[in-house]
């Protein structure tokens, strides 16, 4: 693996370009934002299932390190992530609370979203390969994971957004199950 | 026998020239012993000083020696920053968790492996505690299927969605939750176990081999220093370790150590005495040749009727040197013109011998066959000292040239005759003062006996105590609280594990303890199995209930085949047994808690947080076939330690009355008795009231001490009191004492600035006694003699 990054790391002044400069002036645009507040919907298509699992509910962000994801239905769930603890709450097994230092296959799910609405690049930088498409007014970043073990459970997470506003998240899984949580204000 | 050293028969040069048979039977003896030395193991036991004199002492050896808890060691990881603690936690987690040396290695954040889940998950139907007819009838299956579509909703789900098609009703996820249970878990920082205060990030590694096992301890110990100084390279962090198998390898190193630098001391000590006494170097050789004597004899003494010998003997032997000097000493300082060393050594030869016999009978009452350690110290000094004075007796006469004396014996002036001027008032006053402590001893009787076995450890105390750290912060089950359920075979002892288990549900509700362990935990007995077995519904029964389970719930038709299959193979399966699970890390756990041993199985549930031990013992859950006991180990050994210390202190006073009656048939006066005597009992009662005062304990180190300052204390009693010598020899004598208790005070001295409990209990003591001794001898024994006449 550290053979790897260093060849990426060879490899990746050459792709200093446009893109580059294109995901820099959005991640400034999201770094300015302070709060988010908005309302998901997610549709999960999975290879057991014979129809795609919906669920919806509310995301608050607050810079730099603060979001939380808040299902309301079908039925309440809730996930906050506040610097490196992530608190889970679910009816049936009440308030969890994880560190996610110690739980390296948490974390790159959580930095997915956060740091992407914080703008911050190094951390993405730190779990995924980015691959930048479209336009700072228009655009979409494909998340690759680094870690193998991660890997092993994730293919990539895109993200879709227009300038300082994340549109939609897409999982898409190694197995081939995906889902797709579309962002919209509240 | 009964001669008084009043003249002596002048002895024929022709008869001394016959003796050069005594140096050969000497080196071929000291060969002999040599020989026998060097072919015996050393070997460190700290259970050498547990007592064998009860049946559940039996237990209580195998658990000190073997017991899962002996084969843990802990952790610390001090310094730099709490991240930089964390990071360092999990890479030396990572670097041991591969290594065959440990059985299991926990710093809060294992995951199992995959073919470790792949086990469980294959034996999940006969494992798992929650296996129950409800969880298969169409409403169980129901309900069990909605909980696992909410948490496919989770985004978490990912982790977990391959297990469902097999495990609907989430038997694995119950099968993690009793890996992880168990004794209670520290607190969590990071991710991973730090202690209360965050100081230390916490890991638990547990060896294969046993905390005994030396050898085994000493590679689990460097690998864990190996994968630490990979782990954390370029950091702050500090690692600390600890754990009986640890203790065990550092009391070795200590021990050797100690005993290696405190004898070479002591031996430099003893050549600049005897040079700057003497002025002459054959002092040196002829000094040392009854201690050599001492050393060969008693070892292989030892060797030869324990066939090995503990490190804590070798660190004690070092005391003998205190006292082997003596017969030397007093044969050079009382040697005179015109006289043939001979005539010397025989006129002293009655006062030398009661000396002799005096000590030799004090260390008689140290051999008992329930300890071991004590019984081995007890025939070292026997003897080692028998062979010291009859090195002195007839070796060093036969060896010096019979005219040979050292350039200044006995010449010491006259202040010596202003200290040796007898004054009977302050014998009185010293007497006065000696019933007046003793007085003071009863009355306040303060704490006197220390009955912890660790201080009787050779572990020094600042070990023990972050011994004591670590485990409070792990939580870890103490070397200490556990029932012990022994029976014929494996499944016995399950089945009363399960029952004893029960019952322990019910007083950890009540809050009597915390937690417990087991083997029935991990491993359900058989008769669980089948009974799980006998619960779970025939293959068509099953795919009805499903059927009608999953009607309207979205999982795609034939996904839960795999879960059908699985049920159907679990109801014929055979049970699984502790042999089955042999190479897993769920077969390490079993077989840590449930051993086989000669007298059928033990199983052993750990305990923590006790905190009504009496509600423990009360009502433990009996069966026909086997036994259920609780176990508090450090009350037992300190109970035994106390029982053994009765015993010993009645056979110390079996051979007090021995000591009088040799004495008595020596001098065979009552007045020379109590001349020899009064003045040692006067010092031992100024001794202990004076470590009482140090604020020491007393522990059996100290009473083996105090019979060594009894056997020196006696050799002044009687070297003052002997009657009928002039003013030039009474100087001769006070010089040889005063150059044997400046020598003993040396060496014990030394002994007493040593970190291991046991050498600075003896050091103190003795030093302590070796000048009371000589003080009270010098004031009271010439007036008992004269007062009394």
């Amino acid at each position: 693996m550290k053979r790897w990054a260093w060849l990426w790391l060879l490899w990746w002044p050459l792709g200093l370009s446009a893109a580059d400069e294109a995901l820099d002036q959005v991640m400034r645009a999201l770094a300015a934002v302070p709060t988010v507040k908005a309302v998901f919907r997610e549709e999960k298509t999975l290879a057991i299932l014979q129809e795609p699992l919906v669920s919806s509910g509310v995301l608050t962000y607050r810079a730099p390190a603060y979001l939380r994801k808040q299902t309301l239905r079908p039925q309440p769930e809730e996930y906050e992530a506040d610097e490196h603890w992530l608190t889970v709450e679910t009816p049936t097994d009440g308030r969890r609370q994880f560190d996610l230092n110690g739980y390296p296959q948490l974390r790159p799910f959580v930095e997915a979203i956060r740091a992407t609405q914080a703008g911050d690049r190094a951390t993405l930088e730190r779990h995924y390969r980015l691959d930048f498409q479209g336009t700072p007014a228009e655009w979409s970043l494909r998340l690759t994971p680094r870690e193998p073990g991660f890997a092993r459970y994730l293919t990539a997470i895109v993200i879709r957004g227009r300038a300082a506003w994340i549109d939609s998240v897409e999982t898409l899984e190694a197995d081939g199950d995906r889902s797709l949580m579309t962002v919209s204000p509240r | 026998m009964n001669s008084l050293p009043s003249g002596g028969v002048p002895a024929s040069e022709k008869k001394n020239r016959h003796r050069g048979w005594i140096p050969l039977v000497w080196l071929l003896a000291a060969l002999g012993c040599g020989w026998i030395v060097a072919t015996t193991p050393v070997t460190a036991d700290l259970t050498v000083f547990v007592p064998r004199a009860d049946p559940v002492a039996d237990l209580l050896l195998e658990q000190l020696r073997s017991g899962p808890t002996t084969r843990l060691i802990l952790v610390g990881l001090a310094g730099d920053s709490e991240a930089a603690r964390a990071t360092a936690s999990r890479r030396l987690a990572e670097n041991l968790r591969d290594n065959k040396l440990f059985a299991r290695v926990a710093n809060g954040a294992d995951a199992l492996p995959e073919t470790e889940l792949q086990a469980l998950f294959a034996h999940r139907y006969r494992l798992s505690p929650t296996v129950a007819p409800e969880r298969f009838t169409a409403e169980g299956l129901r309900a069990a299927l909605e909980q696992r579509l909410r948490e496919l909703q989770s985004p978490l789900a990912v982790l977990q969605k391959r297990w469902l098609p097999g495990d609907p009703t989430g038997e694995l996820l119950t099968l993690l939750r009793v890996w992880r249970g168990g004794v209670g878990e520290p607190a969590k920082r990071l991710g991973v176990w730090f202690s209360p205060d965050g100081a230390r990030a916490l890991l638990l590694a547990e060896t294969r081999a046993s905390g005994y096992d030396l050898a085994g301890q000493r590679e689990a110990v460097a690998a864990i220093r190996a994968g630490f100084a990979a782990a954390g390279v370029g950091t702050g962090v500090t690692v600390t370790m600890s754990g009986p198998g640890v203790l065990a390898t550092l009391a070795e190193d200590q021990i050797s150590a100690e005993a290696e630098l405190r004898s070479t001391l002591a031996m430099a000590a003893m050549v600049l005495i005897l040079i700057g006494v003497y002025r002459s170097p054959r002092t040196v050789w002829a000094g040392a040749l009854p201690m050599l004597a001492a050393l060969l004899a008693g070892a292989a003494a030892v060797d030869l009727l324990f066939g090995k010998m503990y490190m804590i003997t070798l660190a004690f032997s070092v005391t003998l040197l205190g006292e082997t000097l003596d017969y030397p000493t007093y044969l050079f300082s009382h040697r005179r013109a015109g006289e043939t060393v001979e005539e010397t050594q025989r006129q002293l030869w009655p006062t030398l011998r009661l000396c002799a016999a005096t000590t030799l009978l004090g260390c008689l009452a140290m051999i008992t066959p329930d300890f071991p350690g004590l019984s081995q110290l007890g025939v070292f000094t026997i003897a080692g000292i028998a062979a010291a004075v009859a090195t002195a007796r007839w070796l060093l006469p036969a060896l010096l040239p019979p005219d040979w004396a050292p350039p200044r014996p006995g010449e010491v002036g006259a202040w010596a005759d202003w200290l040796l001027e007898p004054r009977p008032k302050l014998a009185l006053a010293f007497g006065a003062l000696g019933l007046l402590l003793l007085a003071a001893l009863i009355i306040r009787a303060p704490p006197l006996w220390e009955d912890n076995i660790a201080a009787l450890s050779p572990v020094p105390r600042q070990l023990l105590q972050l011994d004591q750290e670590l485990r409070a912060a792990l939580g870890a089950p103490e070397v200490g609280r556990l029932i012990v359920i022994t029976a014929p075979d494996a499944e016995t002892a399950l089945r009363h594990g399960e029952r004893v288990a029960a019952w322990l549900d019910a007083r950890q509700a009540e809050g009597a303890l915390d937690g417990y362990d087991g083997p029935m935990r991990y491993l359900p007995s058989q008769q669980t199995q089948w009974q799980r077995q006998a619960q779970l519904p025939a293959p068509e029964t099953l795919a009805a209930h499903l059927a009608t389970a999953t009607m309207e719930l979205p999982f795609k038709p034939g996904l839960f085949q795999p879960f059908l299959d699985a049920v159907a193979a679990a109801r014929t399966a055979p049970p699984l047994r502790p042999e089955d699970l042999r190479g897993t890390l769920l077969g390490a756990r079993v077989d840590a808690l449930l051993l086989a041993g000669a007298r059928g199985w033990t199983a052993l549930l750990p305990l923590s947080g006790v905190r009504d031990a009496r509600a423990l013992i009360a009502d433990l859950p009996q069966t026909a076939d086997s036994q259920a006991y609780y176990l508090d180990l450090r009350a037992e050994t300190s109970r035994l330690v106390a029982d053994f210390r009765d015993t010993a202190l009645l056979r110390f006073g079996w051979g007090a009355a021995l000591i009088v009656a040799v004495v008595w048939i020596g001098l065979r006066s009552w007045r020379g008795v109590a001349a020899a005597l009064l003045p040692v009992l006067l010092a031992l009662v100024v001794v202990v009231a004076a470590l009482l005062a140090l604020g020491e304990r007393l522990s059996l180190f100290h009473l083996v001490s105090l019979l060594l300052v009894l056997g020196i204390g006696v050799d002044y009693g009687l070297f003052f009191s002997r009657p009928g010598t002039d003013p030039a020899a009474r100087r001769r004598t006070l010089h040889a004492l005063l150059v044997c208790c400046g020598s003993a005070l040396t060496v014990f001295a030394l002994l007493s600035t040593s970190a291991l409990p046991a050498l600075h209990a003896i050091g103190l003591t003795v030093s302590l006694g070796v000048v009371a001794s000589f003080a009270a001898a010098l004031a009271l024994a010439r007036p008992l003699l004269t007062r009394m006449s």
